[in-house]
């Protein structure tokens, strides 16, 4: 194994872990890093005894063992994503740390390969492909020197040569992502992790939500099929909490499923298509109130629907929310419709877990009978409490104090200073005190539109609450009286000097957060079209071309008669247009091309010099740069070689050329100015 | 306006040309009009080669000859080519020594450093081989005994256009070894006209001061070699030989070499410490005419119609 083989291959090694160094526990990647250290020590220095003995076959073998049993008491499961990861990772670096003879080498390149896609578990966005590039390149270059170890060719050539090989195979890489028949579903079907959730939970308690807004990551994008709602309409239904322990909400086990129902006096339908960033829950969202079940995304671009394929991909619970067959865990596209209204209709009776209270909250149960025995009816309570939180001094806030046993009342009574969560939980509590059933709903308000879509961010994270009043469940949303802003403009316009909002939650930073904005589209739309691109996207793609799901056998035979026709091209390129030209002959045909442009071309048999000086009676305005230009030429082409004087005259000549170039079109310019008036004067001379 | 893309030019002042720009503008002012024939016959003397000059009687051939040997300080001889010359008239011959009774080697007039072979075309096939032997040999086997020729060695020959009578035309393998070919021609308007003011120059020609002299020909003879010469130019050099060939009589690898050494020679005369293709297309029908019809004149035109096809680099 020589030093070149064995450094490109560390260089593999490296850029392909590179990536999965930030979700790995720190003694793997530490490890697997050491290997390859050592190895390569070994190689410089390979009299140290002690470096063999590590390195030696049965050592290594060893140590793998060893990170296999470690790694499983390190995630306390041994089958799953993680940790076959992290034990791949390793067994790399110890096949690199053993690595003796070339057929070795081909094999650690082919789990190279394999480690590299891995990274694609845990990110598939634009960054993460462009993460691989250089691995791509290294892995290719690795395999053409281990190819032929002996080649004399330089390394950037070896590189240059390997990334035109790559490039050349792109169109066919792209033929067959386009082509290659999908699984249905996600095409990593592994077994689950548990994997730490974001984004909602299914719980909560004072601050939870408070600690969601600091968070500008991407909960969800939304292309809506017409004119986006008004902002103070974007209710996105998340998780119910309907049982309280006193302290903490948590969702209802005993929800059942149901279908949408229809209120009379609702409004019009809005559809659109959501993309759910995965938050390994089982929840959807949806605008309050869901109309439809959610369904796989069967429209194509043009917006016209295609009734070939649609699958539910969730149901809906009679508390309003939308649960996924499976834990999301990958980006999901659904189609959603829902008319935009604050009443909910119900089915059934509420139960009885929306009305209890425990705890000690007395001086809030207090207040509400005192307040529900001067109310006339249910809904005049409801308008009181709410204005209550508006008259008396409440604020909103994203840092409130911390309270302590008796929550709602410290709330309500001392503090007076709370985020969403604080107002949803009390209000709700004040619901119940007076016997009116009452929940809380989290999920998310707002949005921002970014040119044809809307992002949803952690941080537009929000709990309102709904009451069961008149025979339909109606929203309430009590921090539209504290801050009212907050519902129609969002979260920095009600918080306005509080430094915690996060930067891409706020409306004002300027090009950073355009440029943002941006990056954010280009991920939507790789999104979309890349990494969304199933089975369903390729029926439409075949549809589109007009055939209906060609059979394996005419899908061989495109492909064999594509990449024909591109490797025919490939080879039949380099003759038409690649002519090895040297670096002074590319330069000198560039000039007598911008002389050509000017109607002025060289004869057979003429010399360069000759040429030029011929240019400079031509053009006297311009003889100094000609002359100056023929004296580089002639250094260039025919004086004796200089080590450091090819790049430095070249780089002057191309100044020079274009300068010229400048030169000349001014003059010609000049000349048609001189030559109008002149036209007559000849027209009348000729005539005379 | 700093220039870096000249840095790496020798300074012209390293070139030793100065002296044979000297050396031209004198022989100049014998044989006034000419410089550019003047110029082909230093560079055939820098590329070591020989000269061989055609034209009609009366031009100024032997005049030239005598001032170039006079300006270049070399001694010099001449022979006079006739029909009965016999070949020990060129080489030498081995007399009998009485007095010690063994045979002593007369050297002939071509141990000299330059030769005037006046009219080379009268003298018969043999004397015309034996003088061609020692130019391309540089030396001299004369009854099994060898006796090098001067180092400087260098044959002026002239030739009388062969239609005239009594010429034995040299043949094409023979004209080879010649590296240049020359015609003089006749004098234009202006020159004449100061010709006949002035009378005949011959006696002038022999009292020309030497300019150069053995040594600093010998140091101008050796920069020639080290004169660059880059691709581009050898590849146009490649491209007229091959283009000769495809339209007839060709040109030999010698020749080729040939054109090498006289390129750079003429480069140096143009105080250049590198060839340009100009150079090339300079030197080449004085180098080729001769080669490739047997006939100056008519070569002269044929190597400038190739010329004209090559496409210059």
């Amino acid at each position: 194994m020589d030093a070149r083989t064995l450094a490109a291959l560390a260089a593999v090694l490296f850029l392909v872990q590179f990536p999965h160094i930030f979700h790995l526990p720190v003694w793997v990647s530490i490890l697997g890093c050491t290997l390859i250290g050592l190895r390569l020590w070994h190689h410089y220095r390979p009299d140290i005894k002690l470096l063999r003995l590590v390195l030696s076959p049965i050592t290594v073998t060893l140590i793998a063992a060893s990170t296999a049993i470690l790694l499983r008491f390190d995630f306390g499961y041994s089958f799953g994503r993680d940790p076959s990861v992290a034990f791949l990772f390793v067994l790399v670096a110890a096949k690199f740390a053993e690595i003796r003879r070339a057929s070795d080498a081909t094999l650690l390149l082919c789990l190279a390969a394999f480690l590299l896609l891995t990274q694609y578990f845990y990110s598939q966005t634009i960054l993460a492909a462009i993460f691989t590039l250089p691995a791509i390149v290294a892995l290719a270059f690795a395999l053409s020197i281990l190819r032929d170890s002996k080649n004399p060719a330089k390394n950037t050539q070896q590189v240059k040569l390997v990334s035109k090989l790559l490039l050349h195979g792109l169109p066919l890489a792209a033929l067959l992502f386009f082509i290659f028949p999908r699984l249905p579903g996600p095409l990593w079907s592994l077994p689950e992790d548990a994997m730490a959730t974001t984004g909602l939970s299914d719980s909560m308690s004072p601050g939870s939500i408070g600690s969601l807004s600091q968070s500008a990551a991407v909960a969800f994008r939304v292309e809506f099929d017409g004119e986006p709602p008004r902002a103070n309409q974007l209710y996105w239904r998340g998780p119910v909490l309907t049982e309280f322990d006193g302290r903490n909400w948590n969702t209802s086990k005993s929800a059942v499923e149901t279908l949408p129902q229809h209120l009379p006096d609702m409004g019009d339908l809005v559809s659109y298509t959501v993309m759910l960033q995965p938050h390994k829950q089982r929840w959807l969202f949806a605008l309050d109130a869901a109309m439809s079940l959610p369904q796989s995304d069967s429209t194509n671009i043009d917006g016209q629907a295609i009734h070939t394929s649609t699958r539910l991909l969730g149901r809906l619970m009679g508390d309003g929310q939308l649960i996924a067959n499976k834990p999301v865990s990958h980006v999901l596209r659904y189609r959603q419709s829902s008319v935009l209204s604050d009443k909910m209709a119900s089915s059934k009776a509420p139960a009885d877990n929306t009305l209890y209270l425990p705890g000690k909250n007395p001086r809030t149960i207090e207040f509400a009978r005192k307040l529900r025995s001067s109310s006339t009816s249910d809904l005049d309570y409801a308008q009181k409490v709410l204005r209550n939180f508006n008259r008396d001094l409440f604020r909103y806030t994203l840092q409130p104090q911390i309270l302590g046993d008796a929550p709602v009342d410290e709330f309500l009574f001392q503090t007076k200073a709370g985020f969403c969560e604080h107002y949803a939980a009390a209000f709700v509590v004040l619901m119940r005190a007076a016997d009116i059933p009452a929940r809380v709903v989290t999920g998310y308000l707002g949005g921002e539109m970014n040119g044809d879509y809307m992002i949803v961010r952690q941080a537009d994270a929000h709990a309102w609450a709904e009451a069961y009043i008149g025979g339909v469940w109606q929203r309430f949303d009590p921090t539209g009286y504290v801050a009212p802003s907050r519902v129609e403009q969002g979260l920095s316009a009600a918080l306005p000097n509080e430094t915690a909002v996060p930067g891409l939650a706020r409306y004002d930073s300027g090009w950073l957060r355009s440029a943002q904005l941006r990056w954010d589209a280009m991920n939507h739309h790789w999104q979309r079209l890349v990494v969304n691109f199933d089975n369903d996207s390729q029926d439409k793609f075949w549809d589109r071309l007009g055939l209906l799901n060609p059979s394996l056998v005419q899908l061989m035979l495109i492909v064999i008669a594509l990449s024909l026709a591109w490797s025919m091209f490939i080879l039949g390129m380099p003759s038409v247009s690649n002519r090895n030209l040297s670096p002074n002959e590319k330069l000198w045909n560039r000039l007598c091309r911008l002389l050509h442009s000017y109607h002025f071309t060289r004869l057979r048999n003429e010399s360069a010099s000759e040429f030029l000086q011929r240019a400079a009676l031509r053009w006297p305005t311009q003889k100094e740069r000609l002359i100056r230009l023929d004296k580089d030429f002639t250094a260039l082409r025919f004086h004796r070689p200089n080590n450091d004087l090819p790049t430095v005259a070249r780089k002057h000549i191309q100044k020079e050329i274009v300068l010229l170039g400048c030169g000349l079109s001014v003059s010609r310019f000049h000349r048609m100015l001189r030559r109008q008036p002149k036209a007559g004067s000849i027209d009348s001379t000729s005539k005379a | 306006m700093n220039q870096p893309a000249t840095a790496g030019v020798t300074p012209l002042d390293t070139v030793p040309s100065a002296l044979l720009i000297d050396a031209i503008n004198q022989l100049e002012s014998v044989l006034m009009g000419k410089r550019e024939q003047i110029v082909m016959a230093v560079a055939c003397l820098l590329g070591r080669g020989h000269l061989l000059i055609e034209d009609v009687p009366g031009v100024g051939k032997t005049t030239l000859a005598h001032a170039l040997g006079a300006t270049l300080g070399l001694d010099w001889t001449r022979v006079q080519f006739t029909s009965d010359l016999l070949p020990a008239d060129v080489v030498g011959v081995s007399i009998f020594n009485t007095q010690d009774n063994s045979f002593h080697f007369q050297r002939g007039p071509v141990f000299t450093s330059i030769m005037l072979a006046d009219e080379i075309n009268r003298a018969p096939p043999r004397a015309q081989s034996a003088l061609l032997e020692a130019m391309e040999e540089r030396q001299v086997t004369v009854d099994g005994a060898t006796y090098p020729l001067n180092d400087e060695f260098f044959v002026i020959a002239t030739q009388n256009p062969t239609d005239q009578l009594g010429a034995f035309p040299l043949p094409e393998s023979q004209l080879d070894r010649f590296l240049v070919g020359l015609e003089i021609g006749y004098p234009d308007a202006v020159s004449e006209r100061a010709l006949l003011e002035q009378g005949d120059k011959r006696n002038k020609a022999s009292h020309l001061k030497a300019i150069l002299n053995e040594r600093e020909l010998r140091r101008l003879r050796h920069y020639c070699e080290d004169v660059h010469l880059s691709g581009p130019v050898l590849d146009y050099i490649q491209t007229l030989l091959n283009t000769t060939r495809t339209s007839g009589a060709g040109l030999s690898p010698r020749a080729g070499l040939n054109l090498v050494r006289l390129s750079k020679a003429y480069a140096v005369i143009a105080q250049r410490d590198h060839v340009l293709p100009e150079d090339v297309r300079a030197v080449f029908p004085a180098l080729a005419g001769h080669r490739l019809t047997g006939q100056v004149k008519s070569g002269h035109k044929l190597a400038r119609e190739i010329l004209e096809q090559v496409v210059m680099p």
